[in-house]
């Protein structure tokens, strides 16, 4: 696997399938580890930086885990720019500095990026709302690396990581929303307030500091020291079904009391991304966000959930360039946003287009 | 308004809550200092900030702030204090070195002091390697490179052993 593979394929977490895949884009659990026998990142040399990244691409190896190292030191932007809107790398390895880099699992659901804030920062993402099978998941994985690695561990504070606001059972738990009924209806602040007051974090699509886009909102939880894995995970299955039921809850007001308005909006939305020339990447976000809703309440029927899905990764800045193999000022960019947009919606149901080849 | 010990000008004002119940406190320079309130008389003559906020950090805080300001990792080399202005700390050794300055923060965040959940195998080896680590660093920083070879050697030795 390249990553002019990954170009022709999609993550299978964009699928559209799973409990609650019309609301919920996809679960994903973090675990933060450290290697007992070395500075953290921030603190180590090239040298040991180095070592730390042979360390663990061995200990993949060793443990016959199917994953592809990817080299991030040695990468372009643009490619670096590529893993980050497929979600598989975070915006501070991508910026960051010396050996680094990131190990993917086959259907893009696993990764492990080193040498990142923590020297091990393992991610599994699955479609759907799917926490207890992302826990399995990553569980096993993280004890296949531990067969091979010493983490950083204190039967006190559990494993050690560079910021004490990851320690214990290093866990991030997050689940990815699509609330457009909430925003809306301005409702959705509210939501936040509740969520804060609980200690969830809310984040956009991109992840820390990044502007919700598309509606897109992902809920996570900030404690990761006294509660047992399970245990937070519990809080999110608890508190998302809840956040579900408001989105639908909208949703049915909005079909109930502005029908014809809303039909209007999702039609003009699908119209324009199916005959724009030139579009601007916040405009197709927010009309991706309009046809997705239109095609779960039904407004739409000749379109694909995953589709849409997909085309809000495959519209962002790397991706075109990747596709175009070259690359592109902004207006260019609008320019191959737009006909990229074109050839996939024209298609019936809106197949990628490698995918219809080859069928 | 004058001092409430002397009849001097009074130059230091403080208001605090005892009980619920505030006081006002009216001093001048010399009866602040006998108080304990201003710092000595050396050190407010030539009164840098920096003086002046570490004595009320330790009048106020007390010394703990200030021993742990001093506090180095021997692993890493890393400072409580560059820790609280960078928020990363340098390797997992800190957590015992800082415990008392972190531990207080780790409840602020987490609101709990004690792990819950998985537990991962206990590798006592880890620990020396770090050790090693950090002397082989050192070696290398007063170019002592026999001492460092030496050190090489014995990191490959416990890397084939774990």
């Amino acid at each position: 696997m390249n990553l002019e593979d990954l170009t022709r394929s999609s993550g299978e977490w964009l699928r559209g399938t799973g409990p609650e895949s019309d609301i919920v884009m996809c679960s994903r659990i973090r675990l933060a580890r450290n290697l007992a026998d070395f500075p953290f990142t921030n603190r180590a040399s090239r040298g040991e930086k180095s070592e730390i990244e042979s360390t663990v691409k061995q200990a993949v190896e060793r443990a016959g885990l199917d994953l592809t190292f990817f080299d991030v030191n040695s990468m372009n932007a643009l490619d670096r720019q590529f893993l980050v809107e497929r979600q598989l790398i975070s915006r501070e390895l991508a910026s960051g500095e010396g050996p680094r880099g990131v190990v993917i699992g086959p259907q893009e659901n696993m990764a492990v990026m080193v040498n990142e804030e923590d020297h091990l920062r393992i991610q599994v993402m699955h479609s759907g709302l799917s926490l207890h099978d992302v826990w399995e998941s990553i569980n096993r994985l993280d004890d296949r690396l531990e067969d091979q690695l010493a983490f950083a561990y204190s039967p006190q504070l559990g494993y050690l990581t560079a910021c004490p606001t990851n320690v214990g059972t290093g866990i991030r738990v997050g689940v990815m929303l699509h609330l457009p009924a909430l925003v809306q209806t301005k409702q959705i602040d509210k939501v936040f307030r509740a969520l804060q007051k609980i200690n969830l974090a809310v984040r956009g699509l991109y992840g820390e500091g990044t502007q919700a886009s598309g509606d897109f909102y992902q809920i996570s939880n900030q404690q990761t020291l006294g509660k047992s894995e399970l245990e937070l995970i519990r809080i999110l299955t608890d508190v998302v079904p809840q956040v579900i039921q408001y989105e639908r809850t909208a949703r049915t007001a909005l079909m109930n009391e502005r029908r014809q308005h809303l039909h209007d909006q999702v039609s003009r939305a699908y119209g324009v991304l199916k005959t724009a020339h030139t579009i601007s990447s916040e405009e197709t976000m927010l009309l991706l966000s309009s046809v997705r809703m239109g095609i779960n309440l039904g407004l739409i029927d000749d379109l694909e959930i995953a589709t849409v899905n997909e085309l809000f990764i495959q519209t962002q800045p790397a991706y075109l360039q990747k596709l175009q193999g070259t690359e592109l000022g902004v207006e260019e960019r609008n320019v191959a946003r737009a006909s990229y947009l074109r050839s996939r919606l024209s298609n019936a149901n809106g197949r990628h287009p490698a995918e219809s080849e080859s069928d | 308004m004058t001092c409430q010990r002397c009849e001097e000008q009074a130059t230091v004002h403080l208001t605090e809550t005892v009980d619920g119940r505030r006081r006002e406190v009216h001093l001048c320079a010399d009866c602040a200092r006998k108080a304990g309130v201003l710092p000595p008389e050396s050190a407010a003559a030539a009164p840098g900030l920096d003086a002046v906020v570490q004595g009320l950090i330790v009048a106020h805080v007390g010394e703990l702030v200030g021993e742990l300001a001093g506090l180095t990792c021997p692993d890493c080399g890393l400072k409580f204090m560059e820790y609280r202005a960078g928020g990363r700390l340098g390797c997992p050794n800190d957590y015992q070195v800082f415990a008392r300055g972190l531990l207080p923060l780790v409840q602020r965040a987490h609101g709990a002091t004690r792990h819950v959940g998985k537990a991962a195998r206990v590798r006592p080896a880890a620990a020396d390697r770090l050790r090693l680590r950090s002397r082989l660093r050192l070696a290398v920083a007063r170019e002592d490179y026999e001492e460092a070879a030496r050190l090489r050697d014995s990191l490959r030795l416990k890397d084939a052993d774990a």
